[in-house]
């Protein structure tokens, strides 16, 4: 656990060069350039508020208003980080090469495709701040200065977004259904995750113990509470968060170091 | 070490301070059984273990008590034939690969030059993938502004650094990759055959650069099927059969048997063809003979003709006249690897003359549908007799697409006797004192 956060610690550079390479890749050559990576989340959006907004007309209750705006702000981090987990999993078999033929730390490649994913993200951010600021301008309480703690959130969501993407990697190089897999678990994380509906509008007792064990969810709450309602996330949360964190990385980075050894020969 | 003449010799640099030590080293992998890799995540579940079934059951033994050391500033080679182990070796010392036995310890910087421009993004700039590679070969950016000017001055690729990488020719990429590599101010080198990708001035350009570095100090392991490089290069060779040393010792020594070895091999296989040669070409006057390979390409016809290529099908030509050999090619999908090559041999299987479009210097861009090759001499000079003609079309590193031997063949006449196979142009001049009873018609006989 400790000796790969090490590694990574000493391979930063090439962590930083290697997420660079696939930023420039990805823009380069589109006329619009990082624009289009802003397509799949707005699209998303606004598929999300025309069905729950508009067609159901509110069936959530009263604290996810404006709809849009609630959305927004648990839609684009949870973006963020099943992408990253996706591409993070995927990327040792899409690096075979670099690993079978450089001398090369395997730990940096998940971790790459959460940078990267990070990156986009924070590109996305000024979107969740318009929204905001449109949403005072209709009147709505959202947003204020606990926004300042978003960076808290992040930081304490990367360690459980890697450690995932660092031990699902490892594995889907000696199993090769991991990812559809996790690609059906994560849709299914998705809907028992309060984010495009407000914890509050659940009223049935044990979806809500389903919704609350999903370990998404606290930081999805957080977000929400920081972004949307304007709100300190309790100290519950906080270790909530904590948990999943320390215990997904410690997972994630055990599985990952158990076999590290054998990644080059199986890839 | 097993029959290792050379062990121990006089000058032995290993002995005084050895750079990299391997001993005992052996290297098992796991046979990849058909449906073996189709293990899944459920069925691990399932048996409630993630991690067991990962250690070899089946094993192929790749390396097997592997002991050499090599001394600061040696060039050392390694020579084997295909999988014998060589490129295992490499890298378990460059550190890609664990050993299964035994240890592997080496002093300094290493730099495996393995695969050229490793992490090189096609989307992206020449100039960009050097600090990418340079990252990946274990160079901190500052570092890489350093040597940037000079990588790029090395490469030869000045013009065309801003361009991304998918516009480069294959040898492009590979010069840029090399230069990278060796910019690298490595203590250990660490090459595997890369040197053969490139054209023969850059191959050139490699090999002074790797001798500057070993005057310089640096350690050479070197990997490779080119046996003269080998042996002009290297101080020491250690020569692999099937993952277990067979020889280590003075260049000479170790490729010379390894060269006898091959062609005793090789001997009686070519033994067989030869009589099956002989067997076909005595069956149908010279027709028909061995066909092999993949036939990505195929030849479809070959005609030997008169002239520039319009004249008529001859099976039958004048020592010296001018003949065109035709060989019409289909691809059954575009190839971008491909040579074509002609030899001509006799019935009993002396080689007269061959040569290839790799040979005569042309790379392979795209071969695609029904094409015509010809290959057109203003004069073969050959020697009058039987001759049979070989065609081939293969991939640039052998990989046979389609070989027909003994394809075609046909009959050289000539006024002019002679042995052996080549006519030249000549004549015979006498000073006086020498006098004849008959001398031929024309005063000057043609070839």
């Amino acid at each position: 656990m400790l000796r790969t956060a090490v590694q990574l610690f000493r391979f930063r550079g090439l962590l930083a060069t290697l997420t660079a390479r696939e930023l420039k890749a990805r823009y380069r050559g589109s006329v619009l350039g990082f624009f289009w990576s802003l397509v799949n989340p707005l699209l998303l959006l606004a598929v999300y508020s025309f069905v729950f907004g508009l067609v159901f007309r509110r069936p959530v209750g009263g604290d996810s208003e404006p709809y849009a705006v609630f959305l927004i702000t648990g839609l684009f981090p949870w973006i963020w980080a099943s992408t990253s987990i996706l591409e993070g999993t995927m990327s040792l078999i899409t690096n075979a090469g670099l690993l079978r033929k450089a001398v090369f730390p395997a730990e940096v490649l998940p971790v790459v495709a959460v940078a990267a994913n990070l990156a986009h993200f924070l590109l996305a951010l000024p979107i969740v701040a318009v929204a905001l600021v449109a949403g005072r301008a209709l009147g709505h309480p959202v947003g204020g200065w606990p926004a300042l703690l978003l960076p808290v959130v992040i930081a304490l969501q990367l360690p459980m977004v890697a450690g995932l993407a660092l031990g699902l990697a490892a594995l889907n190089v000696h199993f090769k259904d991991v990812r559809d897999l996790l690609a059906n678990l994560l849709t299914l994380l998705f809907f028992i995750a309060p984010i495009i509906y407000p914890l509050s509008a659940v009223t049935i007792r044990p979806l809500v113990w389903l919704i609350r064990a999903n370990p998404f969810t606290p930081f999805v709450l957080a977000y929400q509470q920081t972004l949307f309602a304007g709100a300190v996330p309790g100290p519950w949360l906080w270790a909530q968060m904590a948990a999943v964190a320390a215990l997904s990385w410690a997972g994630g980075a055990w599985l990952f170091a158990r076999l590290r050894d054998t990644l080059v020969e199986a890839v | 070490m097993t029959g290792s003449p050379g062990a121990g010799s006089p000058a032995d640099p290993a002995a005084l301070a050895p750079v990299i030590r391997a001993e005992g080293v052996g290297k098992r992998f796991r046979r990849v059984a058909p449906g073996a890799r189709l293990r899944t995540l459920k069925s691990a579940l399932v048996d409630r273990n993630l991690t067991r079934g990962l250690a070899p059951e089946e094993a192929i033994v790749a390396l097997d008590g592997v002991s050499f050391a090599v001394g600061a500033g040696e060039a050392f080679g390694v020579i084997g034939g295909n999988g014998s182990g060589k490129s295992t070796l490499l890298k378990i010392v460059a550190g890609i690969l664990q050993p299964s036995a035994g240890t592997v310890a080496v002093a300094g910087r290493v730099a495996a030059l393995i695969e050229l421009g490793a992490g090189f993004h096609p989307e992206i700039s020449g100039r960009e993938n050097v600090y990418i590679n340079g990252a990946v070969l274990g160079l901190s950016r500052r570092e890489v502004d350093r040597r940037l000017e000079s990588i790029i001055e090395f490469s030869g690729l000045a013009d065309f650094i801003e361009e991304p990488v998918k516009h480069y020719s294959s040898g492009m990429y590979v010069r840029l990759g090399f230069a990278v590599a060796v910019h690298t101010d490595p203590d250990v080198l660490l090459v595997d055959e890369v040197l053969a990708v490139g054209d023969e001035a850059f191959s050139h350009r490699c090999l002074r650069r790797i001798e500057e570095l070993l005057a310089a100090g640096k350690t050479l392991l070197f990997v490779s099927h080119a046996l003269d490089t080998v042996e002009g290069l290297c101080d020491r060779v250690l020569w692999l059969d099937g993952g277990r040393p067979r020889h280590l010792g003075e260049p000479r020594r170790v490729v010379d048997a390894y060269r006898q070895a091959v062609a005793e091999e090789e001997g009686q296989v070519h033994r067989e063809e030869k009589e099956q040669r002989e067997e076909a070409a005595a069956a149908d006057a010279g027709e028909g003979g061995r066909r092999w390979g993949s036939r990505e390409a195929e030849v479809t016809a070959v005609r030997l003709l008169a002239g520039l290529g319009e004249g008529e099908e001859r099976y039958r030509i004048e020592s010296g006249e001018r003949v065109t050999i035709e060989l019409t090619v289909r691809a059954a999908r575009p190839l971008a690897d491909f040579v074509f090559g002609v030899a001509v041999a006799t019935p009993r299987g002396v080689e007269c003359w061959g040569t290839n479009t790799d040979l005569a210097g042309y790379r392979p861009g795209r071969l695609a549908g029904e094409v015509r090759v010809r290959v057109v001499c203003p004069a073969l000079r050959l020697a009058a007799g039987d001759y049979r003609l070989d065609v081939a079309v293969h991939g640039r590193e052998g990989a046979p697409y389609d070989y027909r031997s003994g394809v075609l063949g046909f009959t050289v006449a000539s006024r002019t006797r002679g042995v052996g196979v080549y006519l030249p142009e000549h004549r015979w001049e006498f000073s006086g004192g020498v006098e004849w009873t008959s001398t031929p018609s024309s005063e000057a006989p043609r070839a």
